[in-house]
C-alpha cells in the first residue's frame, strides 16, 4: 500500500512539474529563509554563552551619573580581598585597535586586550598552546588567538616569538582558539595586564575608558546578596561619600549584549524585541509557503476529484486516502526541506558580507538544529497537507463523476482567506522594509548638526609631531580644510561631571567633554547659537573657557543662549567661562537623545585630525596624506576613517536588521507571487469554457482580463485593512527604540497598497492575457 | 441479492426540490443480468449508484444479500463495496497515473491481497480480456476499446458477486462495444449478477431482462427471452 502512495505521489509530481516546481521552489525558499532566521537569532540570543559558567558570570559595572560598563581599576582588588569566595574574577583593559609589530612587519590590528589568568578561566577560551594557569602572569606577555598566530608566523610556532607593541616587547605565551564572535568582550590579543598596570590602583573615580570587570560567582551563590553588601563594600573601601553617590551593579554577562541602558560597551548593545521581530518574520515566511501548499492542493482537488472517486468506488476507505495524500506531501516537503538546508548554508555564507555575521554552515548538522529540521518538517507536513487530505478524501465518488465538486464553496473561500492572508503578510512585510530604510536613511542622512561629508579622521600617535603634520596638511591641493580635536562630533569617548552651583546647580551631572581646535566649529559646519567660538590658547594662558551645547544649557535651566553667554560652571572640578553656545549636534546614535557637551581647547588631548577632501581626485589625496603621516610617524601604520562611515557604524545592528528584513521581505514576497502565479494559472485552466463562451457572446480581451483580476484587486484591498494597522502597531513599537525617529506618515501605506497591486499585476498578467487572447473556437472544442 | 422497496432519492437547490427516485421497488435475483433504461434524467445513474453504495438513498430500504445496507456508514460501504460490487463506467475512469497493471491490482490491494498473490490474479485477469501485452502501458496509450477491457479487468480481478456497469460502451464504437458486451455475458454466464444503465437497445437486448425507468419510477419491464 505504501509502495503504492509513494509510486502514485512520485508520479504525480513528475505529471505536474510546473505545480511541483511552485511548491516545492516556494517551500525550499521558505525553510531556507526560517533556518537561516533561526540560526542568526540563536547566534545572537546566544550572545556570551559559550562559557559553562555564562550564567553564573556578572560584569560589574558602575551606576553613578549613568549606567557605565568601565569602573576603576581600584574596584577588583577590593572584591577580591573582601570576597574571597567568587569562583574567578578578571579585569581588564580594551583598546579598540593598535599597531603591533613583528619583525619588520607592522600590523594594524583590533580588539586588543589586556588581561590577567582569570581572564581565559572566565570566559573559558581553549588553548592551543601555552600553559592557561601561568601565560599571562609574567610582565610583556602576549596570548594570541589561531587566526592571529597563523597571520604572524604562518606554519612557525609562535610561542616565544616577540610582538613589538609600541615599545614594549612582548613574548609569546600561547595561542588560543579564536573565541565565538557572538561575544561582548571580542579580543585578538591579550598581553598581560602587569605589562602596563604596575601598581594596583586605589581611586573609585580614576575610570579608564575601556576597563571592564567580570566575576563569576559559585554554584548556589545568591547574586542578589551579593549585590546588597555592595554599598557596605564601597563605605569600606573608599568612604560613605562615594557610598552615597554610588552604586556598583552586578550585570548579568547574558544580558550586556542586550541592555541598552549602558555607555561604553565596546559592541553597541542592541533589543532582543528585534530578533523576536525577525522569528516572526520566519514564521509568515514559512506559513506564506505552507499557504501556497494548501491553495495549489485544493484548487487542484478538483482535477483529482475522478481519482479519488475511483479509489473509493475500488474500496479505499477515507483513511486510506488520507495516508495517500499525506505521502505525497510528506515526498514535496522533504525534497523542499533537503534543498532549503542546502539554499540555507549558501544564505549563510553569505550572511557575514549580507549581514556581517558569521555562522558557520556546519550548525546546520548540530543535533538542536537538525531537531528544528524535523520540527519544520513535522509542522510544515501536518500544517500545509493535513487540510487539502481532509478536503480531498472527503469527495463522495458520486459527486466525483459529476464533476459537482468543483463547487465547493467552502473551499473557494479558505482560498481567498488564505490569499488575503498572503497579501496581508506581504503588505506587511513591504511596510516594514519601508519604514526600516526610512529610519537609516534618517540616521545616516538627517541633520545631524555638522558636516560629516568627505571628511576623513586620522589618528596622530606622537602629539610633539602634531605641528609639523597640520603645516604638512594646510599645503595640500587635495585638502579642502582640517582640524585637529580629541575626536570628530561623532566620536564620544570622553565623560566629565559638571555643575553650576552659581545657577543653583551645585550637584555634579555628566557631560561629555571634546578638546578641539579653533578650526572644528567653522571645518564641521556647527552652528552657533551665541557668543564666540573656541580660540588658540597659549599655554601660558590660565584660563578656561568653554563653548557648551543647547543641552547643557538647558539642564541648567536656562533657554536664552545670550543669557547663558559668560556664565560660569565646573567641569571635572575646574570652573570654566562659558564663552559660546552652540546648536545641538549628534555625537552618540540616535538610539539617545543628545546629551550636555563641551567644547574645549586643550593643545595635549589633541590625537586626531579630521580632514575634509576636495571632491576631485580622493585617493590621490589620502594617498599623499597616508604618505606624509607614514614619513612622520614610521612606527606605525597609517589608518583613516571616513566620518559617514563610522557614524553607519553606529548603525550597524539595525543595518543588519534592515539587510535581513528586505532580503525575507524579497523572499516572502516572491513566495506569495509563486501561489498567486499557481492559482490564477489554474482558474485559467479551469475557466476556459466561460472565457471561450463570453468571448462567442462578444467580450473584450480587457474585460477578460478585468475578470481575472478584478477578485484579485478585491481581496488585495481587504489585505491592506488587515495589514495596515497591524503594521502600523507592529513598526511604531519598533521605532520606540529610537530617542530619534521617523514619523509613521501615510505615503508608506500608499506605496504598500501600490507595490502589492502591482506585484500581483505583473503576476497575473501572462496568465490573464493568454487565456484572454486564446482562440473561444478551441477552448470550447476542447471542452 | 437485491432487494430495494420504496426507495427514495432528492436532489434539492435553494429553490428546486427534483425527485431523482420516486418509491422505486426493485428485485434482482443472483445470476441475473439487467438493464436498466429510460430517458436521461429518468434515475438510472442514480439508482446505480444507491446501488453502488456510492450514493444514500433518502428514503426506503436497500437489502443486498438479504442485509439491510441504506444507513451503513462510510466505513462499512466501503467494506461492503470492494468484496462484492465491480464497477464499470462508460468514461473508463482509469487512473492516468498508473499503468494497466497497476490499475487493474488496485482493488486486491484495498482488500489486502498479498502482493505475490496480486500478481498472479491481475495477470489471469489480464489475460482473460486479451490485455495482458499492454500490461505496462498507461491509460491514455490505450484506445477507448482498450481501456474499457482494462475497466472491465479491474472491476472482475476481485470476483465480485455484483457489477455495476454505467453505460459501458457509450464512449465506444460498435465493435468495440460488442466486444465489451460479450465480456460482461461471458461474466454474467459465469454466475455474476449484472446490472447496466445503457441508452442502446442492442445492449440492453444482451440482458435478461429490461427495466424502463420515467421519473424515477419502473414504468415497463421485458423479459428478453
Amino acid at each position: 500500500m505504501i509502495k503504492n502512495y509513494f509510486k502514485i505521489a512520485l508520479r504525480n509530481i513528475s505529471r505536474n512539474l510546473s505545480y511541483t516546481f511552485l511548491n516545492i521552489f516556494g517551500l525550499t525558499l521558505g525553510v531556507a529563509s526560517c533556518l537561516t532566521i533561526f540560526l542568526i537569532v540563536r547566534n545572537e540570543l546566544n550572545y556570551d554563552n559559550s562559557s559553562s559558567k555564562a550564567n553564573r558570570t556578572y560584569r560589574v559595572t558602575l551606576n553613578a551619573l549613568d549606567f557605565n560598563s568601565n569602573i576603576s581599576l581600584a574596584v577588583l582588588p577590593a572584591l577580591r580581598n573582601d570576597f574571597p569566595e567568587l569562583e574567578h574574577s578578571t579585569q581588564v583593559f580594551y583598546q579598540p585597535d593598535a599597531t603591533m609589530q613583528v619583525g619588520q612587519n607592522r600590523f594594524r590590528e583590533i580588539n586588543l586586550v589586556l588581561g590577567d589568568n582569570q581572564l581565559t578561566q572566565v570566559f573559558e577560551y581553549k588553548w592551543l598552546a601555552g600553559d592557561e594557569k601561568t601565560a599571562l602572569s609574567q610582565p610583556n606577555s602576549v596570548v594570541l588567538t589561531s587566526t592571529i598566530a597563523k597571520k604572524y608566523f604562518g606554519n612557525t610556532d609562535p610561542m616565544g616569538q616577540v610582538i613589538k607593541f609600541g615599545d614594549q616587547a612582548t613574548k609569546v605565551t600561547g595561542v588560543i582558539q579564536d573565541p565565538p564572535t557572538n561575544t561582548s568582550l571580542p579580543l585578538n590579543l591579550i598581553i598581560s595586564m602587569n605589562t602596563f598596570f604596575k601598581q594596583p590602583s586605589t581611586e573609585f573615580w580614576n575610570i579608564s575608558g575601556g576597563s571592564y570587570a567580570y566575576v563569576v560567582i559559585p554554584e548556589h551563590y545568591s547574586i542578589k546578596q551579593l549585590q546588597s553588601r555592595m554599598p557596605a563594600f564601597i563605605k569600606k573601601n573608599w568612604g560613605a561619600d562615594i557610598a552615597k553617590d554610588a552604586r556598583l551593579l552586578m550585570q548579568p554577562l547574558r544580558d550586556v549584549h542586550f541592555d541598552q541602558r549602558y555607555i561604553n560597551n565596546i559592541v553597541t548593545p542592541t533589543s532582543k524585541d528585534t530578533y523576536y521581530a525577525l522569528i516572526g518574520v520566519a514564521l509568515l515566511i514559512i506559513i506564506t509557503a505552507c499557504i501556497n501548499f494548501i491553495n495549489l492542493a485544493t484548487a487542484r482537488a478538483i482535477k483529482r476529484a475522478k481519482e479519488v472517486g475511483v479509489r473509493k468506488v475500488l474500496g479505499a476507505n477515507r483513511g486510506q486516502l488520507i495516508g495517500q495524500f499525506m505521502g505525497e506531501i510528506t515526498i514535496l516537503v522533504l525534497t523542499s526541506v533537503i534543498l532549503g538546508v542546502a539554499v540555507c548554508a549558501l544564505f549563510l555564507a553569505k550572511a557575514g558580507t549580507w549581514m556581517n555575521i558569521t555562522i558557520s554552515a556546519g550548525q546546520l548538522l548540530q543535533p538542536e538544529v537538525l531537531g528544528w529540521i524535523a520540527a519544520i518538517t513535522v509542522s510544515v507536513i501536518l500544517f500545509a497537507g493535513l487540510y487539502p487530505a481532509f478536503v480531498q478524501s472527503g469527495f463522495q465518488p458520486a459527486d466525483s463523476f459529476k464533476n459537482k465538486v468543483s463547487a465547493s464553496k467552502g473551499g473557494l473561500s479558505l482560498r481567498k482567506a488564505l490569499v488575503v492572508a498572503q497579501f496581508s503578510i506581504s503588505q506587511i512585510m513591504i511596510v516594514g522594509t519601508l519604514i526600516v530604510a526610512h529610519q537609516m536613511d534618517f540616521f545616516e542622512n538627517q541633520d545631524l548638526g555638522f558636516n560629516k561629508d568627505a571628511v576623513i579622521s586620522v589618528r596622530m600617535p606622537v602629539k610633539e609631531k602634531r605641528e609639523v603634520f597640520e603645516q604638512h596638511l594646510a599645503t595640500m591641493p587635495g585638502v579642502k580644510s582640517y582640524c585637529v580635536s580629541s575626536g570628530s562630533p561623532s566620536y564620544n569617548n570622553s565623560w566629565a561631571p559638571f555643575s553650576a552651583p552659581a545657577l543653583g546647580f551645585p550637584k555634579d551631572n555628566v557631560t561629555e567633554l571634546k578638546f578641539i581646535d579653533e578650526k572644528y566649529t567653522d571645518m564641521f559646519g556647527m552652528t552657533m547659537l551665541a557668543g564666540q567660538k573656541i580660540t588658540r590658547k597659549a599655554p601660558t594662558d590660565s584660563t578656561n573657557k568653554v563653548v557648551v551645547n543647547e543641552t547643557l544649557m538647558h539642564d541648567l535651566g536656562v533657554q536664552d543662549p545670550q543669557k547663558f553667554i559668560g556664565q560660569l560652571i565646573n567641569v571635572s572640578g575646574q570652573q570654566a567661562t562659558v564663552i559660546g553656545v552652540v546648536k545641538d549636534f549628534q555625537s552618540e546614535s540616535k538610539h539617545k537623545k543628545i546629551r550636555a557637551c563641551v567644547l574645549q581647547y586643550n593643545v595635549d588631548r589633541f590625537r586626531s585630525a579630521s580632514i575634509q577632501l576636495q571632491p576631485e581626485n580622493m585617493p590621490a589625496t589620502i594617498a599623499a596624506i597616508g604618505k606624509q603621516w607614514s614619513q612622520l610617524f614610521p612606527d606605525d601604520v597609517f589608518k583613516y576613517e571616513f566620518i559617514d562611515e563610522h557614524i553607519a557604524a553606529m548603525y550597524k545592528q539595525e543595518q543588519k536588521v534592515f539587510t535581513a528584513f528586505q532580503l525575507f521581505s524579497y523572499i516572502a514576497i516572491l513566495i506569495g507571487c509563486l501561489g498567486l502565479y499557481g492559482l490564477i494559472s489554474f482558474a485559467a485552466s479551469q475557466r476556459t469554457k466561460e472565457v471561450g463562451i463570453r468571448k462567442i457572446l462578444g467580450a473584450s480581451v480587457q474585460s477578460i482580463i478585468g475578470l481575472f483580476t478584478r477578485e484579485f484587486v478585491l481581496l488585495i484591498a481587504v489585505a491592506f485593512l488587515i495589514a495596515a494597522p497591524l503594521g502600523y502597531y507592529m513598526m511604531h513599537k519598533w521605532l520606540q527604540n529610537f530617542a530619534y525617529h521617523i514619523t509613521i506618515g501615510p505615503a508608506i501605506f500608499f506605496i504598500a497598497i501600490a507595490s502589492s497591486l502591482v506585484i500581483a499585476a505583473l503576476t497575473t498578467a501572462h496568465q490573464a492575457v493568454k487565456a484572454a487572447l486564446a482562440n473561444p473556437v478551441k477552448s470550447l472544442r476542447s471542452e | 441479492m437485491i432487494k430495494i422497496t420504496e426507495l427514495q432519492k432528492y436532489y434539492r437547490t435553494e429553490e428546486v426540490e427534483t425527485i431523482a427516485l420516486n418509491k422505486l421497488s426493485i428485485d434482482v435475483k443472483e445470476g441475473e443480468f439487467v438493464a436498466i433504461m429510460g430517458p436521461s434524467g429518468c434515475g438510472k445513474s442514480t439508482l446505480l449508484n444507491i446501488l453502488g453504495l456510492l450514493d444514500d438513498p433518502d428514503g426506503g430500504s436497500y437489502l443486498f444479500n438479504g442485509i439491510e445496507v441504506a444507513d451503513f456508514n462510510e466505513r462499512k460501504r466501503a467494506d461492503l463495496r470492494k468484496h462484492n460490487i465491480g464497477f464499470v463506467f462508460q468514461s473508463f475512469n482509469l487512473i492516468d497515473e498508473l499503468t494497466v497493471f497497476e490499475n487493474v491490482e488496485l482493488p486486491l490491494i484495498y482488500t489486502g491481497v498479498p502482493a505475490s498473490e496480486r500478481v498472479a490474479r491481475v495477470e489471469k485477469v489480464l489475460d482473460k480480456m486479451q490485455i495482458m501485452h499492454r500490461r505496462n502501458h498507461y491509460p491514455q496509450q490505450l484506445s477507448g476499446g482498450q481501456q474499457q477491457r482494462v475497466a472491465v479487468a479491474r472491476a472482475v480481478v476481485n470476483n465480485p458477486k455484483l457489477i455495476l456497469a454505467d453505460e459501458p460502451t457509450g464512449n465506444l464504437d460498435s465493435s468495440n462495444g460488442n466486444e465489451v458486451m460479450e465480456l460482461l455475458t461471458d461474466l454474467n454466464e459465469q454466475g455474476t449478477t449484472i446490472i447496466m444503465v445503457t441508452h442502446s437497445e442492442h445492449d440492453a437486448r444482451y440482458s435478461h431482462r429490461i427495466i424502463r425507468l420515467l421519473d424515477g419510477q419502473t414504468v415497463m419491464e421485458n423479459i428478453m427471452i
